[in-house]
């Protein structure tokens, strides 16, 4: 049985004043019980799409539908059927992290009773009972970010957006936050998932829709984008261009290897295989290597493919704009 | 769709009002308990109407003249709680813009609430914030001798100026959902308050002051209300040349009902430009 897509987004455009585009025709699916990535930098789009898929902005044209419902033409009952972690942590700081949970169940119309034993099960699975009644302007970040991901949980939505969910956490955070959301997607829910960090779509998303300037300029499963750049590569690390040289010559015409300085790169075809040949190669020809690696191609290496800079860097100029603004 | 679990929200047992009206009690008891929270706001609360009490009773009362006789304590009091209700009207505004800073506000968007419960809850919450300081203003005039003639009519004297600070605090409502910055509503609301306080007749009677000033001070809407929540107060005290000079020589039922005018339509004004506004929101 093929089911209907669970989120839907198709041609979907977004001006704000006369000149800001930004969303220049984006289309997409979710299917349920599956993970969509939406990959970008800053400014690309991504939490206007977020926007407009729920509810809190009405696209200029384009049609949007989650969970089988138009987000234009009802959008009070795709409220009904979806949880937000927006941005920004949204929750109120005077207010305990039970408080907080509390409220958005009474706002989402569960009983008193149901909302009582669901922020209990939630502060619970975030690791936030001990500090449960406490304000929440008195949690660090990573504890805020838990609390507005628990928030988006209360009503048990099937379908869940979260807009960069862990920017601005430390590693060990946001492993933490990687596992409650793949606990989340074994148990069914359709998520739709933004994020600017390459290694984060790659480990959660099952499909990945990279976009840019208000468009999805590449869409597939991570190993599908990968393999748009072809296979791996073996890189060897010499002492200087001289002798990087003699390898480049070694390995030459036999595997296509090619010259940047000190490194030498040989395609990788066979992986491993490739990589035990030249390892002999060198060795045959008494080479000492500073380094040797086989290279997968990263999601950083698509980007770069895709928009012509690497992410980080675009995102790095988006914020000097930002602080010069 | 099998992954789709039923979702736990179940609207049955209970109309779409009934539900407004829970969303809004949930928001109330929130922002309330934000209130609670904040001792320097509840401070601020207090302190301010008994310093003004004590200020104008004590230091400025006994040089006040043209009183016609009228215990001064008894002209002050509906004044100072006019100034009271009118600038915690301003919080109203002020919490909203932080609310909407914080993001606060789009996470209610995007939950299936009574839209309507973001502004009922805030007016619910202040107009109870307001109540309490009505409450403590009245308790301290009668510390320093304030005597209403009639205890009915500063029940519904203390009505008026509630329903009045609900009307205002709509203002400052959409001054924070245009600014957005709980500073700039702060810093709008001295500028707005104090022409419309200063300039009437909270204080001192219209009469004392230059004739050019006076026209504007008798007729504006806070000088309105707060003469029909004086003559309410009053009752039959009032001498005939005290109404004359004191409240325009209006009788109680006229005053009020221009009052009640007054605060209807800034409360339509302002509740119309409101919803606009948040509806806007989704542009
Ligand atoms: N309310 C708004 N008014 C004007 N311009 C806006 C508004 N919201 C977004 N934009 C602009 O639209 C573009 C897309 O913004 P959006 O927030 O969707 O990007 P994003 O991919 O989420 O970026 P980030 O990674 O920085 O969060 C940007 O150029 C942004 O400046
Ligand atoms: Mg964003």
């Amino acid at each position: 049985m093929v089911d209907r897509p669970a989120v839907v987004a198709e041609d979907l455009h977004k001006t704000f004043g006369k000149k800001v585009k930004a969303l220049a025709g984006v289309s997409f699916e979710v299917q349920p019980g599956t993970v969509l990535g939406l990959l970008g930098p800053n400014g690309a789009g991504k939490t206007t799409s977020v926007n407009v898929l729920t509810t809190l902005l009405r696209p200029d044209s384009g049609r949007a539908e989650v969970a089988g419902v138009d987000v234009v033409a009802d959008p009070a009952e795709v409220r009904r059927r979806i949880g937000l972690a927006g941005q920004y942590a949204a929750v109120d700081e005077m207010l305990t992290g039970r408080e907080n949970l509390t409220l958005v169940g009474r706002l989402n119309h569960l009983s008193s009773a149901d909302t009582k034993r669901r922020a209990a099960e939630l502060l619970d699975r975030f690791a936030l009972t001990d500090a449960g009644d406490r304000p929440a302007k008195t949690y660090s970040g990573g504890m805020r970010r838990r609390l507005d991901l628990a928030a988006a949980l209360v009503a048990r939505p099937p379908v869940l957006f979260l807009d960069e969910p862990t920017t601005g956490l430390d590693p060990r955070s946001r492993l933490g936050l990687w596992g409650v959301i793949e606990d989340l997607v074994r148990d069914g829910t359709t998520l739709l998932l933004t994020t600017q960090y390459l290694e984060e779509a790659d480990r959660l998303a099952d499909r990945i829709s990279v976009i840019d300037h208000g468009r999805v300029i590449a869409e597939g499963t991570s190993s599908e984008l990968k393999s748009r750049l072809g296979a791996a590569v073996v890189e060897v690390v010499m002492e200087d261009d001289d002798r990087a040289e003699e390898v480049r010559r070694l390995l030459g015409d036999r595997m296509e290897a090619s010259r940047e300085d000190e490194t030498v790169r040989v395609p990788a075809p066979d992986g491993t295989a490739t990589l035990a040949t030249v390892v002999r190669a060198l060795d045959d020809a008494g080479l000492q290597a500073r380094g040797l690696q086989l290279r997968e191609p990263s999601l950083d290496d698509v980007f770069l493919e895709l928009t012509g800079k690497p992410a980080d860097e675009d995102a790095l100029t988006q914020h000097e704009k930002e602080a010069s603004s | 769709m099998s992954t789709t679990t039923t979702p736990a929200r179940s609207e049955a047992g209970g109309s779409s009002l009934v539900w407004a009206l829970r969303d809004t009690q949930a928001m109330a008891t929130r922002n309330l308990r934000r209130l609670l929270r904040q001792p320097e706001q509840i401070v601020f609360n207090l302190v301010s109407p008994i310093m003004f009490v004590l200020l104008f009773r004590y230091v400025f009362g006994g040089a006040i003249q043209g009183l016609e006789d009228l215990d001064y304590v008894n002209y002050l009091i509906p004044g100072i709680a006019v100034q009271t209700v009118l600038f915690s009207a301003g919080v109203t505004g002020f919490a909203l813009a932080e609310d909407m800073q914080k993001g606060f506000v789009d996470r209610l968007r995007s939950l299936p609430m009574a839209r309507s419960a973001v502004f009922g809850g805030r007016v619910y919450a202040d107009s109870i914030n307001n109540a309490v300081g009505l409450a403590i203003l009245v308790a301290t005039g009668f510390a320093v001798g304030f005597r209403p003639n009639d205890p009915f009519g500063l029940l519904l004297a203390m009505l008026l100026l509630l329903l009045f600070a609900l009307a205002v605090s709509l203002g400052y409502a959409l001054i924070g959902l245009t600014v957005r910055s709980a500073e700039a509503v702060n810093a709008a609301t001295f500028p707005l308050i104090f022409p419309l306080t200063f300039a009437s007749s909270a204080f001192v009677p219209v009469e004392t002051m230059p004739d050019w000033l006076q026209g504007f001070a008798t007729h504006q809407p806070v000088s309105v209300v707060i003469n029909a929540a004086r003559s309410l107060i009053l009752g039959d005290d009032v001498t005939a040349a005290q109404r004359e000079l004191l409240l325009a020589g209006q009788d109680t039922t006229s005053l009020v009902l221009q009052a009640l005018a007054w605060t209807v339509g800034i409360a339509v004004i302002f509740g119309l430009l409101c919803t606009r506004k948040y509806r806007a929101l989704v542009k």
